[in-house]
């Protein structure tokens, strides 16, 4: 965009372009392959490409000797649920920040950032022993209580520049038309803000799928997600790459899907808001 | 006639201005009070709980026996934890400068219009989307002696070619860090392709006009005035940094060697779940608590705090 390129730079640097794309999403689509392959295929010198033995079995393994379905329903659960939630008590707040900004707004939102900065270890105790007495371990409730939390300023920060772009006007116009403060936030703000909110939710989804940390602390088997599966496979049964790449596939592919068809979301929910 | 309209209608705004804003603040606060409850309830009191039972000798279950700064004295003594520290400064400080360098110039050249950019800075953004666990399998893997680049190019003839990062001591890091700029690059490069973008084209005419070389007007213009996206982008990737766990727990667990690549955060985990002697954890974990307070927050703060970005 800075400058206006002779037609064949222009096709150099696209193919420049394409070339580091394809270089970073080498190791993805060298999994997704692996995952097709028997064992011995997978680890053959020279690698296989053409020649490799094709099967579906990794799947078929993976799915008969740990129960997918159940990992996969806790992911979301866990992923949607503590999105949900954070949305519910982010908006208010993130509205109250934007059109109604005090003295001290400024230093609550950073306040609020900085506790995302903060390393998980310093809270992991006292959260560990609350759900231990109110027995939150191991459930999907706790998990989304907890991620929730954690992804909390996060969504906060993200609603909050997407709000502060629409207008106070259009608020107050609603307002003098006789909309009620919650009629104000649900018919009008959501709505306007619905693109943003979209990438907020996108974002804090894959954050969740993703959330390793809190989910091996915090479950053992019946509320574990797709995070701690992996793990699972990576540790006791050796290294079978061939399996480990077709479980690790099945963990990620629901998000690589969801990205590809949400591109603009995906993009501006992983930017933060800075793409618009 | 008019202007007494005026006065009264001026009148009755200046006196209901103040009721309505009174109303309208108290509205805010009230929808604000979840996240402040909750926020302070687990990060403040989390935290607080956290330093008070630093001071304490518990082992299996957290009580209230002080014993002053002992837990302090015996992490500094500790050589792991003084590996760790060092480990999380250089990993911390070469990958911040690596994915900033890559981003930015990643973004350089990015910043005209190429052929379907949305899926490209899709592909780009796939491995920040993965979880680290994933990141750490797939690199795992491509850095094996066995199965890896070694073995491959050992393959097509030269046998005596050596990549081995991840099982010598003195390279673990470096390993790691492959792994990590592969994850945190592509976001870099699309925060700074948004920086990119929202600057004034008449910024580039005029240093056209001026003859001022394309690379000085990135130096001396554009960066300058993408200074918010460069912090934002270091707050980011330094927060990352500082949690940094589930990255060494997939790709060598600490080791080689036992303690190669420990980092902090692992260093309490162990503390709390496997040495079950939890006042060691809560000294580690304020000592980090602590390192993001010195240097991150009141940097933060002046950054963001003091000007109109938020």
């Amino acid at each position: 965009m800075a400058r206006a390129l002779s037609p064949r730079r222009l096709w150099l640097t696209t193919a420049a372009a394409w070339f580091v794309a394809l270089l970073i999403f080498f190791p993805v689509l060298w999994m997704i392959l692996t995952s097709f392959k028997t064992e011995p295929s997978a680890v053959a010198m020279p690698p296989q490409f053409l020649s490799a033995d094709w099967t579906l079995e990794n799947y078929a393994e993976v799915w008969a000797r740990s129960d997918y379905p159940r990992f996969f329903w806790n992911s979301v659960v866990i992923a949607v649920g503590s999105t949900l939630l954070g949305l519910v008590i982010a908006i208010p707040s993130a509205w109250a920040m934007a059109f109604v900004p005090g003295r001290k707004t400024k230093d609550l939102l950073m306040w609020m950032l900085s506790t995302k900065m903060m390393p998980a270890v310093a809270v992991m105790i006292p959260l560990y022993l609350i759900f231990q007495r109110l027995g939150l371990m191991d459930t999907k409730i706790g998990l989304v209580l907890v991620l929730m939390l954690m992804n909390l300023p996060i969504i906060i920060w993200m609603l909050y520049t997407y709000f502060k772009e629409i207008p106070g006007e259009i608020l107050e116009a609603s307002r003098m038309d006789g909309a009620t403060l919650w009629g104000e936030i649900i018919h009008v703000l959501t709505p306007m803000a619905l693109p943003g909110i979209a990438s907020t939710m996108l974002l804090n989804i894959i954050l969740a799928w993703n959330e390793a940390f809190w989910t091996i602390v915090l479950t053992t088997t019946r509320a574990a997600p797709l995070s701690a599966f992996i793990a699972s496979f990576s540790a006791p049964q050796g290294l079978f790459y061939a399996k480990l790449s077709a479980a690790s596939a099945m963990a990620i592919l629901p998000i690589l899907i969801l990205g590809w068809f949400s591109q603009k979301q995906l993009v501006r929910g992983l930017t933060f808001g800075a793409v618009k | 006639m008019a202007s007494t309209t005026e006065a009264a209608t001026g009148r009755q705004g200046t006196e209901a201005r103040p009721r309505a804003r009174w109303t309208r603040n108290i509205s805010a606060k009230i929808a604000a009070i979840p996240m402040i409850a909750t926020a302070l309830v687990v990060f403040v009191g989390g935290t607080i709980w956290t330093v008070v039972y630093s001071f304490t000798d518990s082992k299996l279950l957290p009580r209230l026996r002080w014993v002053g700064f002992d837990q302090y004295e015996r992490l500094w003594s500790q050589n792991r934890w003084l590996i760790s520290i060092e480990n999380l400064m250089f990993y911390g400080v070469m990958s911040l400068v690596f994915t900033v360098t890559m981003g930015f110039i990643l973004a350089v050249l990015m910043d005209q219009k190429i052929r379907f950019e949305d899926t490209f800075r899709t592909i780009m953004l796939y491995p920040f989307a993965l979880s680290f666990i994933v990141t750490g399998l797939v690199w795992q893997w491509i850095l094996n002696p066995q199965f890896g680049i070694q073995g491959v190019v050992r393959d097509m003839g030269w046998t005596s070619f050596s990549f081995d990062p991840l099982n010598n001591p003195q390279t673990v890091l470096y390993g790691l860090l492959i792994a990590g700029l592969w994850q945190g690059t592509g976001f870099v490069m699309c925060l700074m392709l948004a920086g990119l973008r929202g600057i004034d084209e008449d910024i580039w005419k005029a240093a056209r006009v001026d003859g001022i070389p394309t690379w000085k007007t990135y130096v001396m213009v554009i960066i300058p005035m993408m200074r918010p996206v460069f912090i934002t982008t270091l707050v980011i990737v330094a927060s990352g940094i500082i949690r940094l766990y589930d990255l060494v727990v997939a790709m060598t667990s600490g080791g080689p060697g036992g303690n190669a690549s420990q980092v902090p955060a692992m260093y309490v985990y162990d503390y709390m779940f496997q040495a079950q002697n939890l006042g060691q954890g809560f000294a580690a974990s304020t000592m980090m608590l602590l390192s993001v307070l010195i240097v991150l927050i009141p940097w933060a703060y002046l950054e963001f705090g003091g000007k109109k970005h938020g």
